[in-house]
């Protein structure tokens, strides 16, 4: 059943690649803008004809990133005045930052529990509109990005207002209206109801909260966020009743990451080069699903062998498979979604997930964000053959000098620089002392925690308390500078690609499309991850799952 | 310049240079080299304070290896300054025949060494002799043969006066005499100009490598955040199996810094950053072998990045010598013939070329040269620049070989 599952799933990513893919490219190569368009562009004050120098679309990325979270923390400030509230109180201080952040980041880390701390409108005005909005941010940025593959001798790199607003309108909403209605038909929840108080099994009680699901359970799982309306997300019945809604939200959080290489090699003029991309997205994403099933099934450690199956934190609904198929693509994307607890997975199967987000979230990765990523990498796959071969490297006819390389190595410095600071200080000063379990499985939580964040996924792998000051702050920096430092290194390279006049390829340019090339990038990803996280998961996961 | 592989005695000679180039404040350019001292230093100081068998091999595998990077770079380097030797010898080789008192009634030829030559110096230079120095002929007329420098295989006319009077030192006077007054300063003829670059003391780091480095010191960076945030890991990890035993590697403190500083060095890419500017001069140095001379590792790399290949001359440095390799019978005439009145017209020819028609004639035909002595009648009209013809007349006939100056 578990291969069924992941076979029919490829097939579907396989035949959506070109559709979404080509409608995409058509919303952002477009020129015409529609009526909504212009009366938002008007009301906003921007003139959609004029493009943006890469500065300038920064700035703009920025200013707007910056003011999604001064909105956001104000309001679950002030959650407890407003409608809906369902009575809950402010958000403390630490938790709003925290929160705020994490959605504007599109990450969806979430410090606290959602149907207990927000009410309906936090949930629907605040943090539906950033689930939104951050994820049309990383695709603007990525669009931008292969614009300065596309474009020649100019500095101008598209309107940052135009392609939020176009990605929002016409990418991300028509999807997340048709996925809210299959998700409804699949019995997830539509209601503003306070919720019901229900007698359990046992004759206790419980108060069940419903809510307006449907629709934030779509653009959670399509715009890579991963931000559940319910504390145990994508494992609460609400959100995910049954195996086959749980195949449509796996299918909905991969299918535009795995199209938008079709938009790269539309808009370069070669699809060969989009589908070069996507065979190794492909490639790492298949790999990691299958090594994180045969983990999980083989079920070594004492419980699981004693039970007969790792069962510990899955739901019987989806049983194993389907629960590691979801938890490899939700990390392998930003996502961040869980239907299963990741903490209670075998240690090497728990290893997975980790390993999937430390490769920088590139096979897909998240909406944009993954398409960047990878393109990096491609270029610095690219930098690293050239030198083999002894001339200056060049990607798509654009040359990657020193100007290049620097903005690509510092994106990649960045987020393993943020995990491995961030998991050294929080050993330092002791505040790893909130994980729930000791020794190598204690860290692996510390270690899991500041890699999601980093990597802006928002998983969490759980048994650690995390909505302390000190985790609030640390977390939330590390999804702050891991979101927007690598996004300034991807304008400023697409503004120096931009500015370049294409060199015509020949007899000694690497091929860029073929099979061999794939394999470089691949092996590039793999190495440069091992060799930066290898000490770290020796002595989490590894120590764990192998003594 | 031969092509020949490193031998062991190059390496003993460029050992001062490398551990010359341990000095920190030439080592930081190279980033990732420089941390790898700073590494050796530490431990060093680790293994004197608290002595030990693996300390010690630690530390004298670090220094080894600083040593080793250097050392590439000093052979490299001192092949370069090997073939500037050769060139510099060349040049002190050369005797000039300077002229003492031109312009006044009393002229007299003392010989000096071409290096010592200074602006406005007279020498003269007659045929089969070097030009010692780059100056203004002001005397004479003669063809010189130019293809050092210009890659020019014919011999070019060089006379006094007008826009042809520059002649080059180092180029070769191969007919007649001409008096040159030297323009140069010392030290910067032509020549040394192409010791400088051949030495590498203007080399410069070429695009791909500035780009390189830049990717190598951000890998130096996240492996050196991977080393120093291992440590706290480290002791949480060592608390936690408090019963394991204390080692070299690992105690209660985390992991000695021997170890740390081990690991690092074996994470950071220490062999590309130590290699790369040897890899540019031996890019250089392997074009040598195949008779390229590249001006520097950057005209290596930019060679990669050429997409259209125009040809003006042959190549810079040429052997200007024409010699003749075949007669052609035209005509009813017979090659014996040919090769008869070819002879007959060299005789008098003192250039290369002339001289190699009347080796070709004796050994193709067994024609001997014959001088004035074994042909009476015989009046040989010598090579000279003006007329570019040299010639014989037997009585009545006439022999001429060379073509008349354009006018």
């Amino acid at each position: 059943m578990g291969a069924v599952f992941v076979i029919s799933l490829v097939v579907a990513l396989a035949v959506a690649y070109r559709f979404v893919g080509d409608y995409m490219y058509r919303v952002v190569a477009g020129t015409k803008h529609s009526a909504v368009e212009r009366v938002a562009y008007r009301l906003v004050g921007v003139n959609p004809s004029g493009e943006q120098t890469w500065g300038v679309y920064a700035r703009s990325v920025l200013a707007f990133s910056a003011i999604s979270i001064l909105f956001l923390y104000a309001f679950t400030r002030v959650q407890d005045k407003l409608w809906l509230s369902l009575g809950f109180d402010p958000v403390t201080n630490h938790v709003a930052w925290n929160t705020a952040v994490s959605f504007v980041t599109n990450t969806n880390w979430q410090a606290y529990s959602g149907e207990s701390t927000m009410g309906h409108l936090v949930q629907m005005a605040g943090l539906a509109v950033q689930n939104f909005v951050s994820a049309s941010v990383g695709i603007a940025v990525a669009v931008a990005l292969v614009r300065g593959f596309a474009r020649s001798r100019t500095e101008q790199l598209g309107n940052f207002w135009v392609d939020l607003t176009r990605i929002t309108i016409r990418i991300l909403l028509p999807m997340a209206v048709l996925g809210a209605v299959v998700l409804m038909v699949g019995g997830v929840v539509q209601n503003l109801s306070g919720g019901t108080d229900v007698t359990t099994l046992t004759g206790g009680s419980q108060h069940i909260t419903g809510g307006p699901v449907a629709s934030q359970e779509v653009i959670k799982e399509l715009g890579t966020n991963g931000g559940g309306f319910y504390n145990t997300n994508s494992a609460h019945p609400f959100e995910n009743p049954t195996t086959w809604t749980n195949w449509f939200e796996i299918f909905l959080l991969l299918v535009i990451p795995f199209s938008l290489p079709r938009v790269f090699g539309r808009m370069v003029g070669q699809n060969r080069q989009g589908y070069a991309i996507l065979a190794v997205m492909a490639t790492l994403a298949i790999a990691s699903i299958v090594l994180t099933n045969v983990f999980e099934l083989a079920h070594n450690g004492t419980v699981p062998q004693a039970v007969g199956a790792a069962m510990e934190g899955k739901d019987v609904r989806f049983g194993v498979s389907n629960s590691a198929t979801f938890a490899a693509a939700t990390t392998l994307t930003s996502t961040g979604a869980v239907n299963s607890f990741h903490d209670s997975y075998t240690s090497l199967g728990g290893m997975m997930p980790m390993i999937n987000m430390m490769l920088g979230e590139v096979a897909p990765g998240g909406v944009g964000a993954g398409l960047y990523g990878m393109l990096i990498l491609a270029v610095l796959t690219v930098f690293v053959a050239g030198l083999m071969v002894g001339r200056t490297p060049e990607y798509i006819g654009k040359k990657i000098g020193a100007r290049e390389i620097k903005f690509a190595s510092l994106y990649f410095l960045i987020t393993p620089a943020l995990v491995l600071v961030g998991v050294a200080a929080a050993m330092a000063t002791g505040n790893n002392s909130t994980a729930l379990n000791v020794g190598p499985h204690g860290f692996s939580e510390v270690v899991y925690a500041f890699t999601s964040a980093s990597n802006n996924n928002g998983s969490a792998f759980g048994g650690i308390t995390v909505n302390t000051w000190w985790w609030d702050i640390a977390l939330g920096l590390a999804m702050l500078l891991g979101r927007f430092l690598p996004i300034i290194m991807v304008l400023g390279l697409a503004g120096s690609l931009a500015r370049q006049v294409p060199t015509p390829a020949s007899a000694g340019t690497l091929p860029t499309h073929k099979p061999l090339f794939v394999g470089m990038v691949v092996g590039v990803v793999l190495i440069l991850i091992a060799l930066t996280f290898l000490p770290t998961l020796a002595l989490g996961p590894l120590a764990e799952g192998l003594s | 310049m031969n092509g020949v592989a490193m031998r062991p005695a190059q390496l003993w000679q460029s050992t001062p240079d490398a551990l010359r180039k341990l000095d920190p404040r030439t080592l930081w350019r190279n980033p990732v080299m420089f941390i790898v001292e700073v590494g050796a230093v530490f431990t060093t100081v680790l293994a004197v304070t608290d002595p030990s068998f693996f300390a010690w091999l630690i530390t004298v595998w670090l220094w080894l290896t600083v040593v080793f990077a250097n050392l590439a770079e000093a052979v490299a380097e001192g092949r370069g300054k090997a073939q500037a030797a050769a060139l510099r010898k060349a040049k002190q080789e050369t005797v000039a025949r300077r002229l003492v008192g031109w312009g006044t009634a009393d002229v007299r030829e003392e010989p000096v060494d071409a290096v010592q030559l200074k602006q406005g110096d007279i020498v003269v230079v007659e045929a089969d002799q070097v030009i010692p120095g780059d100056g203004d002929v002001i005397e004479g007329i003669a063809s010189v043969d130019e293809s050092a420098i210009t890659g020019e295989s014919a011999p070019v006319i060089r006379e006094s006066g007008g826009d042809r009077s520059s002649v080059t030192g180092g180029t070769k006077v191969l007919s007649d005499r001409i008096v040159v007054k030297i323009t140069q300063r010392p030290g910067e003829s032509f020549l040394d100009r192409m010791i400088s670059l051949v030495e590498g003391a203007a080399r410069q780091k070429t695009p791909n490598e500035i780009a390189l480095n830049i990717l190598l010191a951000a890998l130096t960076i996240i492996f050196l955040l991977a080393v120093a945030t291992l440590q706290p890991m480290a002791i949480f990890a060592k608390n936690y199996n408090a019963a394991a035993p204390d080692s070299l590697t690992i105690n209660g403190d985390g992991v000695t810094g021997i170890v740390l500083v081990s690991l690092l060095v074996a994470l950071i890419p220490t062999t590309i950053g130590a290699l790369l500017s040897a890899i540019g001069i031996a890019g250089m140095d392997r074009l040598v072998q195949r008779n390229v001379l590249a001006l520097s590792g950057r005209a290596v790399e930019a060679a990669g990045d050429v997409n259209t290949l125009l040809l003006d001359k042959t190549g810079t440095i040429t052997l200007g010598n024409r010699q003749a390799s075949e007669f052609i019978p035209v005509g009813g005439v017979t090659a014996a013939q040919v090769a008869d009145a070819a002879q007959l017209s060299s005789l008098a020819d003192e250039t290369p070329e002339g001289r190699s028609v009347v080796v070709l004639a004796k050994n193709e035909y067994g024609l001997r040269a014959r001088d004035e002595g074994v042909m009476p009648h015989a009046h040989f009209v010598p090579f000279t620049a003006e007329t570019r013809m040299s010639g014989v007349d037997i009585d009545d006939r006439k022999i001429r070989k060379g073509r008349q100056r354009p006018s």
